[in-house]
């Protein structure tokens, strides 16, 4: 457990904003993030959350706008760099060192002792690995030794971008519950993931970007709020699709002509029972909330949406 | 910037890039005190492209027995020029910036830090030069019949100078090194781009504009490890060396400090 947040906010920005000549890569954004907690960043890609990241890690320069970060200016990245870590676009190391060596070079260089490093190694479990060349580490393992370069400050804040890149199903379930654990501690957190389901499963915070532009932020159950629920019905001749259609129109059911109802999983009782009342016989009532997936793709589009914009936005330009 | 020092340190604790360090270092010393003996004593005084050999009074003086040191002066550079690059190319190639960027806020630190722990790796390959140079040369000299007998005259003074004028000349090589490897982010395009420079382009502009042949960093900095020529005093040799070493960690410092980290 750390101790409590030194900001209420371990992130705020505003205006800030990037352009890389004419491309705007982040365009003006005002953000204010709780500390505490685990924050997912989701958009598609190109749509700035590399940027984002590497402006707060004081590795690109912001165009414009201001930030801070654990209640510092960014521009004085000294007052909360150490309190910060970070794994950005996969992990990153001499692949001729051991995995120790590594991290004890990192360790020095943040001037931490080198029983830290046993400490991260333990945390992400590659005690034992630890002292072969980083070059015959598996796609995973270099994935946790980035996790475990992470955690060698003990963050207040901790940025990893794709964390579960490259595990097997029984490292992405160890690495979301250390996750849990470290979000649990009052740590924050922020998770940039393609993996959508992995978000909906660790964060508790959502922030959604896409050609720069904040599309959405705040808690991620709000955003699933705005999940559609629909109930799927068959009845169990084809021929009385029609009657089963206007009968539950009728009851005051919205109703696609694929018999979609925009209902919640606790209307399926009264969908049976309008069906049985109109003679008909269900052989199918499934109940189907969107998932985050669902949400995101209506917010964000498809890539094919995306490129089709992205050709409109060109087009307009030239 | 003791940090940085003790990470760098380590980092480099890499037998296969510190075993080819050394032991290119230690190849050339040996080679050139073998071939120098031979052709001074065959009358021979051309040594090619990079070696610059001394005159035959020059081996049978005292310091005839570190000569060796100033003659293979431009490998010992184009050696150091090479590891200075690849060690900072790597931190580009293999994303380690991006680490080590956000630990360390200062960029000056980083490189300051990155200079001291090669500067101290530079040491130790001169000193293993100079070793290689007094055991190897008088058993060179013996076999091309030049005579040794000046040599129990050197003063420690002298060989400490011979080494210090090398290490100096090295670290100039180093420092244009690191810069050409911070602006190109390559190990390869830096390495190529100083060893072309010194073997072609140098002695092409020498020889069309021969004025200018002397202050060149080539000719400069072999002036410079062999503690002054003919061509240029040692005075005008440790400036000129300076204003190149300055001017290549003021770049490489520049560069990285101005750019973004977006590899």
């Amino acid at each position: 457990m750390i101790d409590a947040p030194t900001a209420a906010s371990a992130l705020t920005t505003t205006g800030l904003t990037r352009r890389f000549g004419d491309l705007t890569a982040v365009r003006p954004l005002d953000l204010d993030l709780p500390a505490g907690g685990i924050i997912g960043l989701v958009g598609p890609n190109g749509s700035g959350k590399s940027t984002l990241i590497r402006m707060l890690l004081g590795l690109v320069r912001p165009s414009a706008g201001t930030a801070t970060v654990l209640g510092s200016p960014l521009e004085e990245p000294r007052r909360f760099l150490h309190r910060v870590g970070a794994l950005i676009e996969g992990p990153a190391f001499v692949p001729a060192l051991s995995g120790r060596a590594n991290l004890l070079s990192l360790a020095r260089l943040r001037g931490l002792p080198a029983s830290r490093v046993d400490e991260v190694l333990d945390v992400v479990g590659l005690t034992g690995r630890d002292r072969e060349p980083v070059k015959r580490f598996s796609l995973g393992m270099k994935q946790r030794l980035g996790i475990a370069a992470a955690l060698l400050p003990d963050p207040e804040l901790l940025i990893l971008d794709e964390p579960t890149n490259g595990l097997d199903p029984s490292g992405i379930v160890e690495i979301r519950a250390l996750l849990g654990r470290l979000g649990r501690e009052g740590r924050t957190v922020i998770v940039s993931s393609h993996l959508l389901s992995e978000i909906e499963a660790v964060c508790d915070h959502l922030l959604v970007i896409r050609f720069g532009e904040l599309l959405y932020t705040g808690p991620i159950d709000d955003l699933m709020r705005r999940a559609h629920a629909t109930v799927e019905v068959r009845p169990e001749h084809d021929d009385d699709a029609p009657r089963l259609l206007t009968a539950l129109t009728d009851a005051g059911f919205a109703v696609d002509g694929d018999l979609r109802v925009r209902a919640a999983a606790g209307d399926t009782a009264a969908i049976n029972r309008t069906a049985i009342e109109a003679g008909i016989t269900l052989r199918h009532l499934a109940a189907h909330t969107d998932s985050l997936e669902e949400v995101f793709l209506q917010m964000t589009g498809t890539d094919e949406d995306l490129a089709a914009e992205r050709g409109a936005t060109a087009g307009r330009a030239a | 910037m003791v940090h940085v020092l003790r990470s760098e340190l380590l980092r480099l604790r890499r037998p296969s890039l510190i075993g080819s360090w050394l032991g290119l270092t230690g190849m050339f010393a040996v080679l050139i005190n073998t071939a120098m003996f031979q052709f001074v004593a065959d009358g021979q005084t051309e040594g090619g492209p990079g070696a610059t050999f001394p005159t035959l009074d020059e081996l049978i003086a005292p310091t005839g027995l570190v000569a060796g040191l100033g003659a293979a002066a431009t490998f010992f550079g184009v050696v150091t020029l090479a590891f200075w690059a690849m060690t900072a190319a790597t931190d580009y190639q293999t994303g380690l910036i991006r680490l080590l960027a956000s630990t360390e806020p200062s960029r000056w630190r980083l490189l300051g830090g990155k200079t001291l722990a090669l500067a101290l790796w530079t040491a130790a390959a001169t000193l293993l030069a100079l070793v290689l140079c007094v055991l190897v040369a008088p058993i060179a000299a013996e076999g091309a019949g030049v005579s040794t007998d000046a040599w129990r005259d050197i003063a420690a003074g002298d060989i400490g100078l011979a080494w210090l004028h090398l290490y100096a000349a090295c670290l100039v090589w180093g420092a244009v090194g690191l810069a050409l490897a911070t602006i190109t982010r390559s190990a390869a395009v830096a390495i190529s781009v100083g060893v072309g420079y010194v073997l072609v382009v140098e002695a092409v502009v020498s020889a069309i504009v021969s004025d200018l042949g002397d202050w060149l960093p080539g000719s400069t900095l072999t002036a410079l490890a062999q503690g002054g020529t003919a061509e240029v005093s040692f005075g005008a040799a440790a400036a000129l060396g300076l204003f190149y070493g300055v001017g290549g960690l003021l770049t490489a410092g520049i560069v990285q400090r101005r750019r973004d980290v977006t590899d």
